[in-house]
Order: structure tokens, then sequence, then C-alpha cells
């Protein structure tokens, strides 16, 4: 097994996730009161689940990489936005709160090596 | 695009939030004025903002202000034949200006603005987080 083994890059492509997530949700409420602006988000979750159930899934977790896609759903106002502003802060607040678990996890299983290591 | 084009979209809907308050300022200003740089009544003026161009490499760049624009609708037409500008009947062609509108205008800009500030001091959160990852 590789020093860094599937969770550890999962966790690194989950934190590169939410980084994206993060600027989709800056996106959205930057252009809060752009007409015909569509709200956009980064689904990294569902996209790592499916490659971490895949055969080859230390390859697949690997390449991932994260691209925001246009989110019609949700009721557009008069001038075609559908970007509403509490649902974005809520999300952005969960989003950051996972990025800091993700963050932490991380942490302690890089501890957990060189506590092996015994370089700490 | 990492964390740090985040900022730069916040900074952009900071910017374009903070013109619309300017904007609503000048037309509370002159909501009242009849001689305009071009001699005519002043018109209320109005931004338009629009998606900004893909120059952080993905869809995402945040907003900008395409233009600002006059409002066309009509002037407000008072009768005070006492008035310098007043025409042949006494009525004088005052700016389209409500500034019921334009405080509401100059509300929304604000929680707009504050809303930036907001995705903002988050981003610098999980950067401070990432940072520890160092430590």
């Amino acid at each position: 097994m590789a020093l860094f083994d599937v969770t550890q890059i999962a966790l690194e492509r989950a934190i590169a996730g939410a980084s994206a997530r993060q600027g989709a949700l800056a996106s959205n409420i930057a252009n809060a009161n752009t007409p015909g602006y569509v709200r956009s988000d980064v689904d990294f979750h569902s996209a790592l689940a499916r490659e971490l159930s895949s055969d080859d899934a230390a390859r697949g977790v690997d390449s991932l990489a994260f691209a925001p896609q246009k989110d019609r759903r949700g009721a557009a106002r008069a001038d075609g936005n559908n970007v509403d502003v509490d649902s974005e802060m809520s999300a952005m607040a969960q989003n950051s709160l996972e990025y800091g678990t993700l963050v932490s996890l991380a942490r302690v299983r890089m501890q957990m090596i060189q506590n092996v290591l015994g370089t700490r | 695009m990492g964390l740090f084009g985040a900022f730069g979209i916040s900074g952009s809907g900071m910017t374009a939030e903070r013109l619309r308050m300017d904007v609503v300022a000048e037309n509370l200003a002159n909501a009242n004025t009849t001689r305009g740089a071009d001699g005519q009544p002043y018109r209320r003026k109005e931004v338009v903002l629009q998606q900004a161009g893909s120059s952080f490499g993905d869809t995402l760049a945040g907003v900008q202000a395409a233009a600002i624009v006059q409002d066309p609708s009509p002037l407000r037409r008072v009768y005070d034949p006492g008035h310098p500008d007043a025409d042949a009947q006494g009525y004088v062609n005052l700016p389209n200006v409500n500034s019921v509108s334009e405080m509401v205008d100059l509300i929304t800009a604000s929680r707009g603005y504050e809303a930036n500030v907001q995705a903002m001091n988050t981003a610098k959160q999980m950067v401070t987080r990432t940072l520890d990852l160092l430590r």
C-alpha cells in the first residue's frame, strides 16, 4: 500500500471540491442582483461517492476534477435570477464547516504517519 | 480555481454593490436638480450588472457593471410659476427620482455588500484552516 491511501487522496480531493464549491457560492452571492444569472454549484459529494465505489477507486479518485454546474432549480425572480442569498449563505456555512472537518481529518491522518515515522 | 478565486469573486461583488450605492447617492443628491450636465433636468441613473467573463479560467468570474444607464421614465411636472426653470404654463420638470425607491435600492445594495463580505470572511477562514495543515 502506498504512503497515501485511497482515503487520504479522497480527503484531499474532497478538500479541493469544497474549495471549488466555495468559489461557486461566492459567485452566486456576487451575482445576487445580476438579471438573468443562473446559480451554479459544485456537487463533489456524488462524484466522490461514485469513484469510491468503483473497481479502481485509487485511480478514479485521484483523477477527479470538479467543475461548477448550472443549477436551474428554485424559483427565478422576475429578472430571471434564481439566487436566494439566504440559502447561499447557509450552504456556505455548511460548506465551510465541512471543509474544516476534512482538513482536520487530513491533518490527523498525516500526524499518524509522522508518529509512525518518528518525526514528531 | 483555488480558494483564492473566491476572494476575487467576492471582491467583484463588493465593488459592484458599492457602485450601486454611489449611484443611489447621486440620484438622491440630485433629486431636485433642474439643470443637469446637458442643461436638462437630472434623470435618475441605474447600474446594469452582468456576470463577468471567465477570466478566472472556470465559468465563474464574479460580477461586473455593464453600464450606468439613465431611467427614461417621465419627469415629474410640478406647478411652480416662480421657479426660474418653469415653462410658459408655469410647470417645472423635476427629476424622475423617487426617494423611497432609491432608499430601497440602497438597502438592497447594502445587504448585498454585507453578504459578499461574509462570503469573503468564510473563504478567509477556510484558507486559514488549510494553513494549519502545515503546522
